[in-house]
């Protein structure tokens, strides 16, 4: 099964163990990753707001390199992951865009034609793999593991891209977890936000937003949260120390990355997941 | 391709929890017990109210049959109970609905909003957002006279301003904001002043410096684009992508002082064609940066930064595609 890949810029710097992860993992889940080299950044949140037509120019050349390979794209980054469905999206919708933004990427010899199936790690799993495959690929269930499964905002909103009427009722991460043996627990945190997006001009926010969560998770009995984004993980992994000395309290809750947690019940050691490279050390016998 | 299996993994949970107004409605049965638990803001108690289930049965008419039976001392406010007067909003098991839209759920929990002070049970005191909205100038000042009907204007160039038109000031998204819900931490306006100002900034006869002032005091840059505001927005208003961006890229040209981040951001992005997270926050916060020292350390020692890429400012493989799209028409 083959996809092209792309990793975002979160897990090709303060989350590398994520790609690192994600490519063992796919070994075993018997996808071949087939990287696109010369894919920029998406544009986040900033690009997309202040420069439209450059964001869709960007995202829609990412699904053009895909599209060239004759691959649907995987990604492992929510934020990602919408802006890459929002561009493809709007250039469905609007045939001037299409055109403007092909005309940016002719000088490559690249052209869109709407083509490309755009597919974040979490569903791969589901829809490509499927669950019957992936619970007889599971050799070492990871049983006695109360995960808290943090979804971030952009994998289950906006509702006009994903069709939910209210996203806590999403259960994907949770169904998931159960199936590789761990026992989700609820939470007032899961659809909720880590205040990522603002945290290079004031990470205040990030870290009132997302302490709350990581106490609600502990106070229900995580022994550890596990979430679908790198840009979730940067907050609630490398910012937990500053959430602590916020808080006033010890939190000391390890955070894995999705395909982390598929890899440890898919037999893979912590070394080889890199998981060591977390601020908190996952402590947690498996 | 591979043919992927029967499983739209977008949608889980969807069928389980009832998500949508069809299967919601199927759940209960007509005369069977509608389980209602109000908070009262005598003494901040949730009061337990059971009403038979009517067919169509809304929040509001719930909370109408018990204030005529068993609670004649329950305040709530409605007007037009269609949907269009915007003063019903409560939060029903969590959610911010409009009362007079929103089907009943066999059990349910109303609460006033969030982050306007309580008047009386659920009535909320809407004077924070009207001072914020009334500080914004939200008024259509045109810079040149009126060149008479019918004005040049295409759909494309409103687009954005009328959309925020169909707000109809419920208040939903201001209690949904977690960044309002801080507080004084942040001077973010919130989504609703924020689309009651785009309805004059968006359009393109408005005075710029009219839309400059606003801005400048709307702390706009603090919205973490979490969309909570659009999912409950009971006018599907495009809160984020149709508002609050477009906003944003008015402030980039009329006061970017405000904008260092995205123009941060995109000066990495134009170099070097991915983000280098050493150089954007070197960028963004300056001499700032020596606050998060300790953090920094941390990251280094798990090799999770490499302060020599940021210093050599290395390109990426994906640096001479995003020059070529970033800088070869100039930028805003």
């Amino acid at each position: 099964m083959k996809f092209a890949y792309y990793p975002g810029c979160s897990a090709r710097s303060t989350c590398a163990e994520l790609n690192v992860a994600t490519h063992r993992v796919a070994a075993k889940l018997g996808l071949e990753l087939t990287p696109l080299e010369s894919a920029t950044c998406t544009g986040a949140r900033e690009l997309r707001a202040i420069d439209p037509v450059k964001f869709y120019a960007l995202n829609v050349r990412i699904l053009a390199l895909a599209e060239r390979e004759g691959l649907p794209l995987m990604t492992i980054c929510n934020t990602c992951t919408l802006n890459l469905l929002d561009a493809h999206a709007a250039v469905c919708d609007d045939a001037d865009l299409l055109r403007e933004v092909n005309g940016q990427l002719r000088d490559e010899g690249l052209e869109y034609r709407r083509t490309t199936r755009i597919s974040h790690f979490l569903w791969v799993l589901y829809e490509d793999i499927g669950e019957e495959k992936l619970r007889d690929l599971v050799v070492k269930p990871l049983t006695g593991l109360t995960v808290a499964a943090f979804y971030g905002c952009h994998i289950t909103r906006p509702p006009g891209r994903y069709g939910f009427v209210d996203s806590r009722n999403n259960v994907a991460l949770e169904r998931l977890a159960t199936l590789l043996g761990c026992e989700p627990i609820d939470y007032s945190g899961r659809t909720e936000c880590c205040g990522f997006h603002t945290a290079a001009h004031d990470e205040r926010i990030a870290i009132k937003l997302t302490g709350q969560h990581i106490l609600s998770a502990k106070e229900n009995g995580a022994k550890a949260m596990v979430t679908p984004c790198p840009l979730c993980h940067t907050v609630l992994d490398s910012f937990q120390k500053e959430i602590e000395k916020d808080l006033g309290q010890k939190l000391d809750v390890p955070v894995l990355h999705l395909p982390q947690l598929v890899g440890l019940a898919l037999g893979l050691s912590a070394n080889e997941l890199n998981i060591e490279k977390h601020m908190v050390n996952f402590g947690v016998d498996i | 391709m591979p043919a992927p299996v029967a499983i739209d993994a977008r949608r889980l949970g969807q069928a389980e929890h009832a998500d949508g107004l069809r299967a919601r409605n199927a759940r209960i049965a007509i005369g069977a017990p509608v389980i209602v638990r109000i908070r009262r803001s005598d003494d901040g108690r949730l009061q337990e109210f059971r009403t038979p289930y009517q067919k169509a049965m809304r929040v509001l008419d719930a909370l109408n049959a018990i204030a005529l039976k068993d609670a004649p001392d329950l305040a709530f406010r409605w007007f037009c109970g269609s949907k269009m007067c915007g003063t019903c909003a409560v939060r029903m098991n969590g959610r911010e609905v409009l009362a007079c839209w929103e089907a009943v759920e066999p059990e349910m929990t109303v609460e006033p909003l969030r982050n306007l002070p309580v008047i009386r049970d659920l009535v909320v005191d809407r004077t924070p957002y009207e001072r914020k909205v009334a500080s914004f100038e939200p008024w259509l000042t045109r810079p040149e006279p009126y060149p008479g009907f019918p004005e040049p204007l295409s759909h494309k160039a409103i687009k954005n301003a009328s959309k925020a038109i169909d707000c109809i000031s419920c208040m939903s998204c201001y209690s949904a904001c977690p960044v309002i819900r801080l507080g004084s931490l942040t001077d973010f306006a919130g989504p609703a002043p924020l689309v009651q100002l785009g309805q004059t900034a968006l359009d393109p006869r408005q005075d710029q410096q009219q839309v400059a002032r606003a801005l400048s005091h709307s702390g706009i840059f603090n919205c973490v684009s979490c969309y909570k505001c659009e999912e409950v927005c009971p006018a599907h208003i495009p809160i984020v992508s149709g508002v609050i961006e477009p906003l944003k890229a008015k402030a980039v040209q009329l006061v970017p002082q405000m904008a260092r981040h995205p123009l941060a951001f995109r000066a990495v992005v134009a170099r070097r064609g991915r983000i280098d997270p050493g150089e954007l926050i070197l960028r963004v916060q300056g001499l700032r940066v020596l606050a998060v020292i300790p953090r920094l350390v941390r990251l280094l020692l798990r090799g999770k930064i490499n302060p020599l890429r940021t210093i050599l400012g290395s390109k990426t493989p994906a640096a001479g595609a995003a020059d070529r799209i970033l800088n070869k028409a100039g930028h805003p």
